[in-house]
């Protein structure tokens, strides 16, 4: 079995937020939660670059360490999902995140925060594939349908690819070649995390 | 580049997540097992070994607690009691099966924590005069209140006494920093890593709360036989109080 992942390609993404407004409307998010953002640096100067960002599938995710619950599980294909249901909106996922992706939405009882939600990369949740629970709790389900998730299905220049590893490197790989970006386009030029 | 991405998502994750991911991970959960089975059963051995101390209650009587006092400290013995339970519903939710039963505690919790706030500012303004920290407490601090013996021997404390005070101080200063990081984090607003921080602070004194809470019931409920009694009529036995309280001066 594959391993999924998201790569958002930065000399691509245009920052149109169509993979943003494609998740909400796709799986019926509702307003003040984002499963998926565009993240802009150095806007309007040389070198402005955006980058589409939600959940990262992490092996090793942090989220699933600190849920006191642990209500968020790892799918043999590495798709981070997790149980509605069994939630109790602690928060402490989205604290945990490098990435912010856990959202809570609010208006529960004194303004207490809601079941987490995040993106599930159009995996569903731990229903049963298809059935209207899954639906309405976790959104579409394209996975088992055999598609992309819908941002990286609606991407108009192609810069957020998802699927298996492999097959997203691949793409990635021959892109970078044919643009001749150097050893820089995959970053390592320099160091993301300190030693 | 990624690290200028990076900290536009939630903040360098380095400084607070990483902290945070870890000490929820190996350390909150066992904090607070420990605290809840280790000091009942240090306790329960106290009880067993030294016994309860046991004053004549058909005596005379001293008028210790009045009644706003008395009302006060109730509305936050309630509240704290509930803080404490829901609290660890969230710690303990796994057994528990999470899910509506622990979001009800929450809210629980968020009431309660309200009402505690407003109940500890007059709570603080009372008592604040008897429980300034006075030399004899250190002489008590050395005896260990006297309780870990089984003869009556007059110990240093005025109306309270220096346990009592750290009880009080860690409970209202210590109360308020709660209620503030607690405020925080129902907000959920502001940088990532000030949610983190706050979530650690928490966590770490409300475990020490929690472990005070658990004594201070032990010592009304067990300790001293009766006790409980001046809390709600207001009296204690005058032999108690030249025992206990031996500086006190009605």
């Amino acid at each position: 079995m594959g391993r999924m992942k998201f790569l958002c390609d930065v000399e691509r993404c245009i920052d149109c937020k169509g993979c943003v407004v494609a998740c909400k409307e796709g799986n019926h998010i509702p307003v003040g939660i984002n499963r998926r953002r565009v993240i802009t640096i150095g806007q309007g100067k040389p070198g402005e670059k955006s980058l589409s960002i939600s959940c990262m599938h992490c092996s090793d995710a942090p989220c699933i360490a600190v849920c006191p619950v642990d209500c968020i599980y790892q799918r043999e294909d590495g798709i981070v999902l997790h149980d509605k249901e069994a939630c109790i909106g602690c928060g402490y996922c989205f604290m945990a995140c490098p990435f912010g992706a856990p959202q809570f939405p609010s208006g529960q009882v004194f303004g207490a925060r809601g079941a987490m939600d995040k993106c599930t990369f159009c995996a569903g949740g731990p229903e049963e594939n298809f059935s209207a629970k899954e639906i309405k709790l976790y959104g579409q389900n394209r996975i088992a349908e055999g598609k992309v998730p819908l941002c990286a299905g609606m991407c108009a220049t192609k810069a957020l690819l998802a699927g298996d590893a492999s097959e997203v490197s691949d793409v990635y790989r021959e892109r970078v070649f044919k643009r001749g970006s150097g050893a820089s386009a995959w970053g390592q030029d320099k160091k993301a995390y300190k030693d | 580049m990624w690290l200028k991405f990076n900290n536009a998502f939630t903040g360098e994750w380095l400084q607070y997540g990483q902290l945070f991911t870890n000490l929820q991970e190996s350390l909150f959960g066992r904090l607070f097992l420990l605290i809840m089975t280790i000091i009942p059963c240090v306790l329960l051995l106290h009880y067993m070994v030294i016994g309860p101390k046991r004053f004549a209650h058909d005596g005379p009587q001293v008028y210790f607690f009045d009644l706003f006092s008395r009302i006060i400290h109730w509305i936050a013995a309630v509240t704290f009691s509930f803080m404490v339970l829901t609290g660890l519903m969230v710690i303990f939710s796994k057994p528990l099966g999470g899910g509506a039963l622990i979001m009800g505690g929450r809210s629980v919790h968020i009431a309660s924590g309200l009402l505690f706030t407003v109940a500890a500012i007059p709570m603080f303004i009372i008592w604040l005069k008897d429980m300034l920290p006075v030399g004899y407490d250190i002489k008590w601090m050395f005896i260990m209140g006297g309780y870990l013996s089984k003869e009556k021997m007059p110990v240093p404390a005025g109306k309270f006494n220096a346990g009592q005070k750290m009880w009080f101080w860690l409970a209202t200063l210590g109360g308020f920093v709660l209620a503030y990081s607690g405020y925080v984090l129902w907000s959920f607003q502001g940088p990532t890593d000030t949610l983190r921080l706050m979530v650690i602070i928490h966590n770490f004194l409300a475990a020490a709360l929690s472990a005070m809470f658990l004594v201070h019931l032990y010592m009304s409920l067990f300790a001293i036989a009766g006790s409980l009694g001046s809390m709600i009529s207001g009296y204690k036995p005058q032999e108690e109080v030249a025992i206990l309280h031996s500086r006190f001066k009605s």
